[in-house]
């Protein structure tokens, strides 16, 4: 599902016992108010700089991340040399580190007299009409491409947005990001808060529900190809269509240069009701993934490879 | 038709989206929908079910707000089944 705007960082968990947390939460929280001062302060060719070297360690010490990326590029045929393989999930790597940057300096980009210098929509009439219509409700699914984080708030200048949100363990860390970033009209679900009744009241509201369908259904989930590999996904986003009828569509935000964005979705997607449920969810959940796969060929170093979307 | 002729055919729904065996004759109009297995986001597979068997649509924010299965059965008349 859809974790916005939160999942750019996460931090790993190292004891149970209040005092080393309270401590490391501590030395966290500083490192990022020092790695802000940073970002804040150069010019945001630098900052990209700033973030892809960080990233780029990360990448070097994080072997696990690493192999998962690799093999993942693989399995998906995308690249098949070893070389590129490595180039490429090195890049993904980087791309994550520009994610934050983009995230933190969102401002920029979306305000309101300079976001069209920023920002090329590829948006189809049928989908740019339910936008315009302040009754009308839209799922809007994509993955972990791009930068998910600007469409959330870009598409929120249209209608309020809400999405999923993963909160940082780090309390102090959550505060400050929240502080920093600009949401306009974008509303986080809790991931644990998450239910059809909210995402029911978001859509009756005549707002968009925002939703990644590429995270690995730990429960409850099928089967869909994701580049020829069965994966298991979620049916949240098709079963809201199903039994709500509200309009679904895919969207992705693809970074063109630093800072420039085109933020493209699909047509609606209209599934009507077969009475074959199995075959309803399957279709429209192809139908996405499909989208998912052409972005991501489109610039695969922008996809997150690290995580570990094929599970058994 | 009756409230109880309703639960049995809820009863034939759910027992086709189980996903463990139990005695599904003890399934009455106190039984919560929670305790059938159904969580907060699988109940919409409930209501395209249940939409599919009465071919009625219910509000999905109704069914969603129902908790036992005879909330449901109630909703269900109510909408004219």
């Amino acid at each position: 599902m859809w974790s916005l705007p939160a999942p750019s960082v996460t931090w790993p968990s190292y004891s149970s016992s209040a005092e080393p947390s309270r401590l490391r939460h501590l030395s966290e929280y500083l490192l990022l108010r020092a790695a802000l001062a940073v970002v804040d302060r150069v010019s945001v060719g630098a900052a990209y700089r700033f973030s892809r070297a960080l990233a780029d360690l990360w990448w070097v010490v994080d072997r696990r991340r690493r192999r998962v990326a690799r093999e993942n590029v693989l399995e998906s045929g995308i690249e098949t040399d070893p070389r590129r393989v490595r180039a490429l999930s090195r890049r993904s790597a980087e791309h994550v580190g520009m994610v934050v940057v983009e995230s933190l300096r969102s401002a920029e980009v979306l305000a309101e007299d300079r976001w069209r210098e920023h920002i090329q929509l590829e948006i189809p009439a049928d989908v740019i009409e339910v936008l315009e219509d302040p009754e009308q409700g839209l799922i809007v699914a994509s993955g972990h491409f791009g930068s998910w984080e600007i469409a959330a708030q870009l598409l929120s200048r249209f209608k309020p947005v809400a999405g999923i949100t993963r909160p940082m363990n780090n309390p102090r860390v959550e505060e400050l990001i929240l502080r920093r970033k600009p949401r306009y009209r974008f509303h986080p679900i809790p991931k644990y808060g998450a239910d059809a009744g909210r995402f029911l009241e978001v859509l009756k509201s005549g707002e968009i529900l925002a939703l990644l369908t590429d995270q690995h259904a730990r429960s409850g989930g099928v089967a869909v190809d994701f580049f020829g590999r069965p994966a298991w996904t979620y049916t949240t986003a098709a079963m809201l269509h199903l039994v709500t009828r509200a309009p679904l569509c895919f969207a992705s935000c693809r970074r063109l240069a630093p800072m420039q964005f085109e933020l493209s979705t699909s047509p609606l997607i209209q599934r009507a009701r077969s009475g074959r449920k199995k075959d309803d969810v399957l279709a429209i959940l192809t139908t996405l993934n499909e989208y998912l796969e052409a972005a991501i060929r489109q610039a695969p170093e922008q996809y997150i490879w690290g995580h570990r979307r094929w599970r058994d | 038709m009756s409230e109880e002729k309703i639960i049995i055919r809820l009863r034939d729904i759910v027992r086709d989206n189980a996903t463990e065996e139990r005695d599904w004759t003890q399934m009455n109009g106190e039984t919560t929908i929670k305790s059938l297995g159904f969580d907060s986001l699988s109940i919409l597979d409930l209501l395209y079910d249940v939409e599919q068997e009465f071919g009625i649509e219910l509000e999905a924010t109704d069914v969603v707000a129902t908790r036992t299965v005879g909330d449901m059965a109630e909703l269900l008349k109510q909408r004219g089944a």
